[in-house]
């Protein structure tokens, strides 16, 4: 897979996801979600609903529960009460199916430092099952968009936090995710970078993709957000 | 994506890494050779006494080899929170632990192509005659030590301290595997032939359920 996505210059134009098994869905809905690390309740009961085309940025002291939200919504994360259903499919059902549909960007890139960023593209595309055509046009895409050019042959561990992070998005948006979720997306990238990741956003969200992002950047939050959601101690704030 | 093709994707991509940095081969591959080498000085007496001590050497050499293997194969998945990467992906979460089994075996089979024929001349013993079944005992043990290691290795990316706990959990459980190719591999070099398919057969038991019990436990363990 690695060698056959590099350097290759004909690429097919594909528009979405071509894989007919994936299941497709408009609206991610939480019920009760509880979540307990012993003693300590992350989530305390939490109704929450996410519609396609929306872009949610989730706000929140430190400690209230957003990543852990976040990781339920990864499906990396069991809840320890309510349920958690993507369009028709139940999560505790459905996990290794709805995975294929979730875009991940966490605060590591999640990539490994000794490959390089083709070849962590290219893992990526062969994990989520994407053809080599499908695989080859995404990669060159995202490789033009985010600029991954200088140094996409060079191994991640030679990166700046900047490269890193763009790497870390391009990955996310590989499979064309259904439901996209950003932890801190703007972290270490430079003005420029940032205006391109809005960019991407407002396309995802233009897509049809449910966007979720967790920031305390505000000014990149008022660039996206088409709606707000506050977290407290585990709850959903009145009125967000 | 399915099991076997998700577990070689996996696996690929250690074998990758491994082929760039070399980091675990030559690390494990010079640290196996000394300790055959330190130990032949030592234990080196004459002919027969070797003959008795050349297996034991041999399997904890292995032994010490794969710990430090599956040690380094699975602190790649913590470096950038990489194996999140793999929890996330729409796979069996089980291809994760076949995957890194599969790649864990390959370095191990490299270290032992080295570390044989060292035992063989350091303490002259001859595995030409019986290089078959030798190969079916050191198979059987080592896929026993990987298979474990992998499973027991998984817990090591969540915790802290990781390689205490690999080698507390790990030493223990695969005992039954060092003694069983100790006594196979001594047995062999004695021609008792009906003793080796013995021991050969609790080899082969003991993989057969560690493979098992991963199948039902390795998500759970991974799982948060």
């Amino acid at each position: 897979m690695v060698a056959t996505l590099v350097g290759r210059d004909n690429y097919a134009a594909v528009s979405a996801s071509t894989d007919p098994a994936r299941p497709r869905y408009t609206r991610v809905s939480g019920r009760g979600l509880v979540k307990t690390y012993g003693p300590t309740r992350a989530l305390a009961g939490v109704d929450v609903d996410f519609r396609a085309g929306e872009v949610t940025v989730v706000e929140g002291p430190n400690g209230s529960g957003k990543s852990t939200l976040l990781g339920l919504l990864s499906l990396l994360v069991r809840p320890s009460r309510g349920t958690l259903t993507f369009g028709e499919h139940d999560a505790r059902t459905n996990g290794t199916l709805l995975r294929g549909t979730v875009g991940v960007l966490a605060h590591a890139a999640l990539v490994y430092p000794d490959l390089s960023a083709l070849e962590s593209l290219a893992l990526t595309a062969e994990l989520y099952g994407l053809g080599a055509v499908e695989a080859t046009e995404r990669v060159a895409s995202l490789r033009q968009r985010f600029e991954l050019g200088s140094f996409a042959e060079r191994a991640a561990r030679t990166y700046s936090r900047g490269q890193l992070q763009r790497l870390a998005i391009a990955r996310t948006l590989l499979h064309r995710p259904e439901l996209v979720l950003l932890d801190e997306p703007s972290t270490g990238l430079d003005k420029a970078s940032t205006a391109r990741l809005v960019d991407a956003v407002a396309e995802e969200r233009a897509r049809g993709a449910i966007v979720i992002v967790v920031t305390h950047d505000v000014g990149f939050a008022d660039a996206i957000a088409t709606r707000r959601l506050r977290l407290d101690r585990g709850r959903v704030e009145e009125g967000s | 994506m399915s099991l076997l093709s998700s577990s070689l994707a996996i696996a690929k991509k250690d074998l990758t890494i491994e082929l760039r940095t070399r980091e675990i081969t030559v690390s494990t591959g010079f640290f196996a050779l000394l300790i055959a080498a330190l130990t032949s000085l030592s234990f080196f007496v004459d002919d027969t006494l070797s003959r008795n001590v050349a297996p034991g050497v041999l399997y904890v050499t292995v032994a010490f080899s794969a710990v430090l293997a599956i040690s380094r194969s699975w602190a790649r998945e913590r470096e950038q929170d990489a194996m999140r990467a793999l929890l996330v992906a729409p796979i069996p979460r089980l291809a994760i632990y076949v995957g890194k089994a599969i790649s864990t075996l390959a370095f191990l089979v490299f270290v032992e192509l080295l570390l044989v024929p060292l035992v063989a001349i350091l303490y002259h013993v001859d595995f030409a005659d019986v290089l078959g079944r030798l190969v079916a005992i050191l198979g059987l043990a080592t896929l026993g030590i990987v298979l474990s290691g992998t499973l027991f290795g998984a817990m090591t990316v969540k915790t802290s301290a990781r390689d205490l706990m690999l080698s507390v959990v790990l030493f223990p459980l695969i005992t039954p595997v060092l003694l069983g190719a100790v006594v196979a591999t001594r047995e062999l070099l004695g021609h008792n032939d009906a003793e080796v398919i013995a021991w050969l057969k609790i080899l082969l038991a003991y993989d057969v359920v560690v493979g098992l019990a991963a199948g039902v436990v390795f998500d759970a363990l991974v799982s948060e």
